[in-house]
């Protein structure tokens, strides 16, 4: 098993390398001139050389290159040209508030998508099953924009029970962390619960027709154990993955849900960072996004490896 | 037969409703009964009813579009007529089954030992240490060497015959009054067959257990039943002693079955084959199900004949018995 793991840690090696050399190229493919941004109204040809230079933009770009990963290996990210604040600091800033709104609505997402995804394999084609894939087809497809809305219209405007746009840190106040929270957590939480009911059905429906569920019952098992622990404990491992690439996805910035209700995470400093020009910050993101979620695949390979006995020994 | 049967079912007949709600008769009209320490053979080829037989007895069949007639008594209570909670009770304790398909009986997620343990202390009062106690016990009794160690392997570690024992062991663990062994062999090598047959019938002298064989296997049959029930198209067509059904076949169906054996001691040519298919069963024929492949039809075949003794504890559903006479 050990051995697996670190088959699969040293493929990382190649594939961030890649992703890196990708991050630095496409953002000399954006149109626009990072150093005509900076000198703003000032077009005097000595300042924007000076700031060329001072910003190594002068060099070749694989030298360049090598310059940037150098310090990026360095924990140095660079600093944002637009704020005057190195990368890192604003990372380690947003990444927390993007970090509490993933894990509220991964957790949204797996005990309504599980739950209601192993009911409707139970009770298959009756009633129920039905109500289930149409409300979970109704929360994939519809767009998270909108729900943020029409949530912040009804709970907010209308009910006044939550405020409408903001956040606080749970460090500073929990009950009014999760307050501004919770409706865009419930937003993103519900679009993943689609998918993870339609796969939990899939694969609960396999292992209930499966013969080790007739083995169980044939042991004269209750129909809960035969369920929740028997057929349950093979259909998850594919939720397991799905849900690791889900949560990946989340951390890359909600872009739109955090934009709605003006969550000051990751989703808004890359949208920023990309209209003003700001190549460190978005390089920064990116890179850290491309990290999180090629650690979080491998977080989820390992979960499948130690939920297979198979791969196990 | 000597002692009271252990299990007896009487008129027997599962319908399946499809999605399309085209009705299927996979089992009408089966009885037999197997008496405590005997084994009794159900045979006949794919689809006739051999399996759904079984887990209509089990009362596994899936509850929504079956429907479920007759009586199968059970130690004096009649399987059908109880509560889904008492068929719990029973199922894994005095009732086990095992499987055709050993590859995949067994879940792949808990270690054997797990899975012994759990239906041990499902039905007894007895902790986990004790229980595995009993299922390092129950692995050696089905000649699982070091069953010490192979109590903590998942059963991808194991070969199909020794999942079939870990099977076995499992249904054996609370001392079942009656196994139903659904093809436990038709899966595996044929000298593990003889092995696992083997374990069967030593298990069975020792414990007294009954045992419901289902197979297509005559050589089975031959090799470890007492008594044979032969199925076709969902009824049971014949029922003897072992050693006269092959001695002399009564329906027409069985003497087809027999002649298709390959034998040693007959000159080498095509095997005789049983002529036509088994008819479909959403429409039934009105008469004798076999009538349309048997060469000793007659115009009495388009009523359907009933299952009747014809002495020495046989039964035969055809208008023709005895068949002795037609021979020449």
């Amino acid at each position: 098993m050990l051995q697996l793991i670190g088959k699969r840690l040293a493929q990382l090696v190649p594939t961030l390398f890649f992703v890196s050399v990708l991050i630095f190229s496409l953002q000399h493919l954006m149109p626009g001139d990072p150093a005509l941004v900076m000198a703003g109204e000032e077009r005097d040809p000595v300042v924007i050389e000076q700031i060329r230079k001072q910003y190594g933009l002068d060099q070749p770009i694989p030298v360049q290159y090598a310059m940037w990963i150098g310090k990026v290996l360095a924990g140095d990210l660079g600093e944002s040209m637009r704020l005057k604040v190195p990368v890192s600091e604003l990372v380690a800033q947003k990444l927390p508030v993007t970090i509490q709104l993933a894990v509220m609505a991964m957790l949204i997402a797996l005990v309504l998508g599980v739950a209601t995804g192993v009911l409707s394999a139970v009770k298959r084609n009756s009633a129920w099953d039905w109500v289930v894939n149409v409300v979970g087809l109704a929360g994939i497809s519809t767009p998270n924009f909108w729900l943020g809305i029409m949530m912040i219209l009804l709970f907010a405007v209308h009910l006044g029970w939550l405020p409408a746009s903001g956040y606080v840190s749970p460090f500073e106040d929990l009950q009014r962390s999760l307050a501004t929270t919770i409706m865009p957590a419930f937003v993103l939480g519900t679009a993943i619960a689609g998918v993870i009911m339609r796969h939990t059905r899939s694969a609960m429906i396999q292992a209930l027709d499966s013969d080790y569920v007739r083995t169980a019952r044939a042991k004269g098992l209750s129909e809960r154990t035969v369920v929740w622990k028997h057929a349950m404990r093979n259909a998850l491992t594919p939720v397991i993955t799905l849900g690791a690439l889900e949560f990946g996805t989340l951390l890359s910035g909600a872009v739109l849900t955090e934009q709605i209700f003006s969550i000051p995470g990751f989703g808004k400093l890359i949208v920023d960072a990309v209209f003003n020009r700001d190549y460190a910050v978005v390089q920064g993101v990116v890179l850290v996004t491309a990290t999180t979620y090629i650690v979080l695949n491998l977080l989820a390979d390992i979960g499948y490896i130690l939920a297979n006995p198979r791969l196990r020994s | 037969m000597s002692e009271a049967p252990i299990l007896s079912v009487e008129d027997l007949a599962v319908g399946f409703t499809g999605p399309d709600g085209r009705r299927t008769r996979a089992v009408d009209g089966v009885s037999f009964s197997v008496a405590p320490g005997r084994t009794l053979g159900i045979v006949g080829e794919s689809g006739c009813g051999k399996s759904v037989t079984s887990l209509a007895v089990m009362g596994l069949l899936p509850r929504t579009g079956t429907s479920v007639t007759g009586r199968v008594l059970f130690d004096g209570r009649d399987l059908l007529t109880e509560s889904e909670r008492t068929l719990r009770d029973l199922r894994g304790d005095r009732l086990a089954m095992i499987f055709q398909e050993p590859m995949t009986s067994l879940n792949p997620s808990y270690t054997i030992g797990d899975q012994i343990v759990e239906a041990i202390v499902r039905h007894r009062a007895v902790g986990k240490r004790e229980a595995a106690e009993r299922a390092v016990e129950m692995l050696a009794r089905v000649r699982i060497p070091e069953p010490a160690r192979r109590f903590h392997d998942y059963p991808h570690r194991l070969s199909g015959g020794m999942r079939q024992r870990v099977m076995i062991a499992m249904a054996l663990a609370c001392e079942p009054r009656l196994l139903i062994a659904d093809e436990p062999t038709t899966a595996l090598d044929v000298t593990i067959q003889a092995q696992i047959l083997d374990l069967m019938r030593a298990l069975r002298e020792e414990t007294g257990t009954a045992v419901v064989l289902i197979t297509h296997d005559l050589g089975v049959v031959a090799e470890v039943c007492d008594d044979v029930a032969v199925m076709y198209a969902g009824q049971v067509v014949e029922r003897a002693p072992v050693e006269e059904l092959f001695r002399f076949p009564q329906h027409p169906y069985t003497v087809g079955l027999l002649g298709s054996l390959p034998r040693f001691d007959r000159a080498r040519g095509r095997l005789a084959a049983i002529e036509g298919t088994v008819p479909d069963m959403s429409r039934p024929p009105a008469g004798c199900r076999f009538a349309a492949r048997c060469p000793f039809r007659i115009t009495r075949c388009e009523t359907m004949p009933d299952l009747v003794e014809i002495g020495g504890d046989r039964a035969t559903r055809c208008w023709r018995a005895p068949l002795e006479e037609l021979a020449a």
